[in-house]
């Protein structure tokens, strides 16, 4: 799903990623982890096709990312779903309207983008919040409502950058499960962070990056 | 492309103004302003054209006669007179008529000329050309021609009047040119910074558009039609501006120098859509300029 072959990324003299090689088989759950500044978000960043690498190749589902053009990586993109630390909602619109944007971009018929919408809620537990704005959400909630747009497209990879950083352990043990759920219905889900406690009995496979190097792998 | 979508387009880029209310009000006032500027030089170097072009069109000239001509000679002037081509003979102003003409336009101070022994005037043909434009007739020589013939003493017409005229026309056009390209810039650049506001304000949203995996053209093209509508608006209301002030003013007809009325009419149909489309395509512009420099996906 995900080929990585000899990537390095330079933010000027700056080298954030070196010689990076990695395979993510279709269906994985994958945890990319290391101190900050391993580049653990830049990796994350390349997948996504936010950024491109200094040398080397990107291949996510066999489409090579250095050589895409921008419609199709935008297209691309709508089979990538993404979840950050931030959450990154629109806090002028609702909860159904930020899901639902994922799929208005699309060009999605309203009947559908509605119907899609409501199970995408009910799957991450939101079915009675779609009116509610974001800030009148708790941090847990927030981002499960980032989850539901996130997965709203059924994506064939799920990008997530930190999704527990700012939870308190009961919620980051809810939205963990939530990745499982999405997982086990067939979605890769890579997952950054340098959470300890995200790491230690899950029976994933684990990345460890320090210094832009992949350094550790646990599988 | 699809109805839903244009009208989703249209949806984002009205809400886009309704948020941004009163950056949008102030630059579809300084367009209004602008482009009403501009209609009013149109309007003005158009009926000054037209003026012009009329009264070009019917040149009239004052062939002046020598005194105690024999009737023959008088003939042959005539005869050479009707040859011309478009020509009209309005009259002949005899030297009595002359003088009678002078104290009348003279008035109460028609008293001067009662110390006169003899009538100084003297007798003239008017002649008029008609369409000169079509019978390419130069009216400098048609006046040297007349003046070598028997009996005629001078020949004067108004053409110099008209060159100036045409010049004082290529002025206002050249100066019309010059301001409004100004003030097109001066639309562009309110539209294209309007547009940046806009696109600045919602930096986040766009952020997020593009990475659920919006094309460029899904992001961009709500913000082009916002400005083709601040165009739209602002050039209808510079129209309507322009309409008000013609009709309170209610100049219709001109009178200058004792020269031909002018028929001050208001803008065609045709220059009222140009106006119009031009402040819509300035507006779209300013738009494009806006995505193509500010917006950086």
């Amino acid at each position: 799903m995900i080929q990585i072959f000899r990537v390095s990324k330079s933010y000027g003299a700056n080298k954030a990623l070196e010689d990076i090689s990695l395979r993510i088989r279709k269906g994985e759950f994958v945890f990319i982890t290391g101190p900050s500044g391993a580049g653990k978000t830049t990796l994350l960043r390349l997948v996504f096709g936010a950024d491109t690498p200094t040398s080397g190749q990107i291949l996510i589902n066999n489409i090579n990312l250095t050589r895409i053009n921008r419609k199709n990586l935008d297209l691309l993109r709508r089979k990538i779903g993404f979840v950050f630390q931030d959450f990154k909602l629109l806090n002028n619109k609702t909860v159904f309207q930020n899901i639902a944007l994922a799929l208005e971009v699309t060009g999605e018929k309203p009947a559908v983008i509605r119907k899609k919408t409501h199970q995408a809620l009910k799957a991450v537990g939101l079915a009675n919040k779609e009116k509610a704005f974001p800030l009148q959400l708790s941090g847990g909630e927030q981002q499960r409502v980032a989850i539901a747009r996130g997965i709203i497209n059924n994506p064939l990879i799920l990008v997530a950058d930190e999704p527990t950083g700012n939870l308190d352990p009961d919620i980051t043990r809810d939205i963990m499960l939530l990745f499982r759920t999405i997982n086990m219905n067939g979605t890769t889900v890579v997952i950054a962070t340098h959470s300890r406690e995200l790491l230690e009995n899950t029976g994933q496979r684990i990345v460890v990056l320090n210094k832009g190097r992949i350094v550790e792998e646990i599988k | 492309m699809k109805l839903r979508l244009c009208i989703y387009f249209f949806k984002t880029a009205f809400t886009n103004i309704i948020n941004n209310r009163l950056v949008h009000m102030i630059s579809i006032g300084t367009i209004t302003i602008s482009m009403l500027l501009l209609g009013s030089f149109l309007l003005l170097s158009i009926n000054i054209r037209n003026w012009l072009g009329d009264w070009g069109e019917s040149l009239s000239m004052t062939v002046y006669i020598k005194d105690g001509l024999d009737q023959s000679v008088k003939d042959k002037i005539e005869s050479a007179l009707e040859s011309l081509k478009g020509v009209e003979i309005k009259g002949f102003i005899t030297k009595d008529q002359a003088l009678i003409n002078l104290k009348n336009s003279l008035g109460d101070q028609a008293g001067l000329l009662d110390g006169l022994k003899d009538n100084p005037l003297p007798g003239s043909y008017e002649i008029v050309f008609h369409e000169i434009g079509k019978y390419r007739a130069d009216p400098e020589k048609i006046k040297s021609d007349l003046e070598k013939m028997e009996g005629v003493d001078e020949v004067q017409y108004n053409e110099q009047w008209a060159e100036r005229f045409r010049g004082v026309m290529n002025v206002i056009r050249i100066v019309g040119l010059i301001i409004g390209g100004f003030l097109c810039m001066a639309v562009l650049f309110i539209t294209t910074n309007t547009i940046k506001l806009t696109i600045y304000s919602r930096r986040d949203e766009i952020e997020i558009y593009k990475l659920v995996g919006a094309t460029d053209w899904f992001v961009k093209l709500p913000y082009l039609i916002e400005g083709a509508i601040q165009g739209l608006v602002g050039g209808i209301l510079s129209f309507i501006t322009l309409f008000v002030f013609y009709s309170i003013f209610s100049v219709k007809t001109i009178q200058v120098f004792g020269l031909p009325v002018i028929d001050f009419a208001f803008l065609s149909f045709d220059h009222t859509v140009f106006i119009i489309l031009l402040s819509i395509l300035l507006g779209f512009i300013g738009g494009l300029i806006a995505i193509g420099r500010f917006f950086r996906i």
